[in-house]
């Protein structure tokens, strides 16, 4: 593997597109966009272009625009105000996110003092997330915002131990997510010694964190919980002694919230393709204090793929890179068989990404903030079988006659554990199937 | 400040984009956060054509000076120039955030490239609060003048010129076409498009043209009153919306390139005869569909002053509500509204938007796609007629000229055929206060589904009323 950093400007998705999925993903959650016209048009534009079905425009009632003028800047706690009328009209609010940049700031709002307002005034948790937030290692990926408020989630778990809220925790209250995973758990094991888990992610692909979790309890391991949830009160405690199994590459900010609160995060892959699933649970089981070997599990899930394996062999994938998630993704299909011609990564954490770098096979080429034309040309050159692409690039590769996919698509399919594994093979074959039988039509 | 549930408009940075993407051989540097640059990815979802947007990022970055990474503003001026040879203008486009933290922009000229140096196109006048169609206005105005080198001679025969829509205007390429047809009948050549179809050298030789005809007045009107200042050319500014108005325009420009008006007259009978079809859908239909009929209409500027005069006078349906979200053309649009209804207002928030409409009951809105929720809410039809829309259809229809006033019956013949019948039952409800107070707590866009399903429940409930138990019961 070598790593080439480009120092060009990456044709990334701005971060705050997914403010509206996310303010579908979560119930009873007031989304406020403070920042001027722009924020409010980009997010609006950007979820009209990506929705599958834009008739009828349904406008999201629990995301608001708090659009600034810059030339008569808002007096202190006249945003929280607001916002507290607009939580007023809604019943049920559990939360509210601020989600406020670098315009914001640059108006003169301070965010966390109108989000301590707004928590005081309506008894309820507020948290703000920054999409422009500064970061250690420099670059945009699409997904920092799911990022940031994964992070602002960690924050509202609550802190006891889990082993003293086993006890107080009332069954009824479990209703959520792990309800059935939990209850059979604790029963199986329930003065043991092991520590809790929280898995952290899959913000956008639901089901993710349900999946990941039966496959630790056949592990042997207990799933406290996971974040995000898509209500608060469900949220697991995190804490000291809490073991934290990151599933997305890009949850960087999210795991150091959960380490400054004291509880391990487990550095391994993530639960991506088989090797990385296999890699994922004993490693967690390991932290958890429960010892196991994926290996025979492992072994049948490659040889389950086995036909579609065949298909993907030899394969040239190119990945212009967007979410993050391209990293993994080449190196479980680079396992399979395919050949990875490049990852972009617009950026790349090599500190927390250590494991997942160390895996990448020895012929992938990773290139650091790529600049997208040149890309464009490496693909033109290259002519990969299938592009894993980046939004601006989609469609002018597709013209130019490749076959593309966004990783996005990967993400809605769902693509963890074994189960996911299987799903980004079929996705690949599917395209590179109905791309033949375009491509036989005599026209 | 003001806290809303959808925008009407963009940021100045976006409407100065759209101007400069709609003409070729015009290259933008965007001065922006990365995070802020959505204009390429939008580009390509709505255009759908695989051009990709000649846009490029100049991100603002906090690295050291010494970094060959994108972010310097002269770098990556020289970048665009060396990358895209065939550049004609390179417009500097700053971001809200660029704007904001009052960035030093400085004056920079560009490199020579073979020996042609594109001109380099800045704004003085951006400002963080400006809105996306007056920046895509005076964007407009501006890079005419940049590409104005000398007073080219005027064409031996009557030529005019188009102003029309930019990029994303629904079915933009289309109202162009439609109006150069119609220029081709009457016998006058199109000399430009602007700026959707534009070269950037095209820009130059706008005066050849006798006159401008404005298809799409928010973003032609001053660059025409800077062509009539300076080349004395004349304009047409009569919407071609509507059989009236198209007619009415092309008389116009007939008086103003000295035609013969009998020859025009004939022209347009003959496309009354063969095209327009909304004056005879209007004969065709018995006056009963038409009669005591409402319709709100809501948009930017052009399309509701043109389909309201339509609807209200070719149609004859009554329009009881008709509003514009471009406040900077607050004036005009309320001076030009009142010639066929009294309902006008001006407004920029969705929801406020939507309690104007609510209130006026229509049984037809004609909106932009922000619109949609109203209509649904009060369970009558709907037309997004106006920008913005969220359709993005490949193939475009015209909503001016002569086409597009039959694209226009179509339209009305397929949501006006059916009579809203009010559903059965539905009179017998009755509301109690305490419902009544809670109805009014529900954002105004989402009240007329709400009271909906609270019908329901208590229809499903056998209750001869609408309590305040029903009403939240149906709400959680």
């Amino acid at each position: 593997m070598t790593i080439l950093n480009e120092s060009g400007i990456p044709d990334v998705l701005p971060p705050l597109h997914a403010v509206d999925a996310l303010a579908e993903r979560f119930e009873n959650v007031l989304v406020v966009v403070a920042g001027t016209q722009a924020e409010a048009h980009l997010v609006q534009c950007l979820s009209a272009a990506r929705s599958q079905n834009p008739s009828p425009f349904r406008h999201n009632p629990r995301l608001v625009f708090a659009v600034l003028d810059p030339d008569a800047p808002p007096q202190q706690g006249l945003l929280a105000s607001r916002i507290v009328e607009s939580a007023a009209g809604m019943r049920g609010t559990d939360l509210v996110l601020l989600v406020a940049g670098r315009s914001a700031e640059s108006i003169g709002v301070d965010a966390a003092f109108e989000a301590r307002l707004v928590a005081r005034k309506l008894d309820l948790p507020a948290e703000v997330v920054n999409p422009d937030a500064p970061r250690e290692v420099p670059g945009t990926l699409s997904t920092d915002l799911e990022d940031g408020v994964i992070a602002a989630l960690v924050n509202l778990c609550p802190k006891r131990r889990t082993s003293d809220l086993v006890q107080t925790a009332s069954p009824a209250k479990r209703g959520g997510l792990f309800g059935g995973l939990l209850g059979r758990g604790r029963e199986a094991q329930d003065s043991g010694d092991g520590r809790p888990v929280v898995l952290l992610g899959g913000a956008l692909s639901p089901g993710a964190a349900q999946g990941l979790a039966a496959e630790l309890l056949r592990a042997g391991v207990e799933v406290a919980g996971a974040v995000p949830e898509s209500r608060i009160e469900e949220l697991p405690p995190l804490g000291e002694g809490t073991v934290v199994a990151v599933m997305d590459p890009n949850l960087k900010a999210a795991a150091t919230v959960a380490e400054r609160r004291g509880a391990t995060v487990v550095r391994t892959l993530m639960p991506i393709g088989v090797d990385g699933t296999a890699r994922f649970v004993q490693d967690v089981a390991e932290e958890a204090g429960s010892r196991t070997s994926e290996a025979v599990r492992a072994r049948s899930a490659w040889e389950d793929l086995g036909a579609l394996r065949n298909r993907i062999r030899g394969k040239r994938i190119f990945f212009a890179g967007d979410t993050g998630l391209e990293i993994p993704l080449a190196r479980f299909l680079a396992d399979a068989g395919a050949v990875v011609l490049e990852v972009g990564a617009p950026r790349l954490d090599r500190r927390f990404l250590a494991a997942e770098l160390q895996a990448l096979g020895p012929d992938v080429d990773v290139v650091v903030a790529p600049d997208y034309r040149g890309q464009a040309d490496r693909i033109d050159e290259a002519r990969p079988d299938v592009v894993i692409t980046s939004p601006g690039l989609h469609l002018p590769l597709i013209a130019r006659g490749h076959l593309c996919r966004s990783p996005r698509d990967f993400l809605e399919a769902g693509l963890y554990g074994y189960g996911g594994a299987r799903t980004i093979l079929e996705l690949l074959v599917h395209t590179m199937e109905r791309a033949a039988a375009l491509d036989s039509l005599n026209l | 400040m003001r806290l809303l549930r959808g925008v009407y408009e963009g940021p100045q940075s976006h409407g100065i984009l759209r101007t400069a993407t709609s003409i070729r051989g015009v290259h933008a540097l965007l001065r922006a956060l990365p995070g802020e640059a959505y204009f390429p990815t939008l580009y390509g979802a709505r255009e759908r054509t695989g051009r990709m947007a000649p846009v490029t990022l100049s991100p603002m970055r906090t690295e050291p000076e010494d970094s060959m990474a994108p972010g310097s503003l002269d770098r990556d001026l020289s970048g665009v120039v060396r990358r895209h040879p065939k550049t004609e203008a390179v417009v500097l486009v700053r971001s809200e955030a660029s704007l904001l933290r009052e960035e030093n922009i400085p004056v920079t000229s560009l490199p020579e490239k073979e020996n042609r140096k594109p001109t380099l196109v800045t704004f003085s006048w951006e400002s963080p609060g400006m809105k996306e169609t007056e920046a895509a206005e005076l964007a407009l105005e501006d890079l005419i003048r940049s590409q104005m080198h000398e007073t080219p001679e005027r064409s031996p025969y009557p030529t005019v010129n188009l102003f029309g829509p930019p990029i994303f205007g629904p079915g933009a390429a289309a109202e162009y076409a439609e109006a150069e047809r119609l220029l081709d009948l009457i016998g006058v050549e199109v000399n430009a498009r602007a700026p959707l179809g534009a070269d950037a050298r095209d820009l130059g030789r706008l005066p050849r043209a006798w006159a401008n005809v404005l298809l799409y007045r928010e973003v032609g009107e001053s660059a025409t009153l800077f062509l009539q200042d300076e080349f004395g050319m004349p304009r047409v500014t009569t919407p071609m919306i509507g059989a009236a108005g198209t007619g009415a325009a092309l008389r116009a420009l007939g008086e103003l390139c000295q035609l013969d008006p009998k020859s025009v007259q004939r022209t347009i009978w003959a496309e009354l005869a063969r095209t327009a079809k909304l004056p005879w859908y209007a004969r065709l239909e018995p006056p009963e569909t038409f009669r005591n009929r409402k319709v709100a209409i809501f948009g930017d500027f052009t399309y509701p002053l043109g389909l309201g005069y339509a609807l209200a006078r070719e149609v004859g349906l009554e329009v009881v509500a008709c509003g514009t979200y471009l406040t900077h053309l607050e004036r005009d649009f309320l001076f030009h509204a009142h010639t066929f209804t009294e309902g006008t207002f001006v407004e920029e928030d969705p929801e406020a938007v939507a309690a104007r409409i609510e209130a006026a009951e229509p049984d037809l809105i004609v909106g932009t796609y922000l619109e949609e929720g109203v209509a649904d809410s009060l369970g009558v039809p709907f037309l997004p007629l106006c920008p913005p829309a969220a359709e993005r259809p490949f193939v475009e229809r015209p909503l001016m000229g002569y086409a597009g006033s039959s694209v226009l019956a179509d339209a009305l013949d397929n949501v006006l055929r059916w009579r809203t019948r009010e559903p059965a039952g539905e009179a017998g409800i009755r509301w109690t206060d305490g419902a009544l107070q809670e109805v009014a707590s529900v954002p105004p866009f989402l009240r007329g589904r709400a009271r909906r399903l609270a019908e329901d429940r208590a229809r499903q409930r056998d209750s001869e009323e609408v309590t305040r138990e029903i009403f939240l019961e149906s709400r959680s």
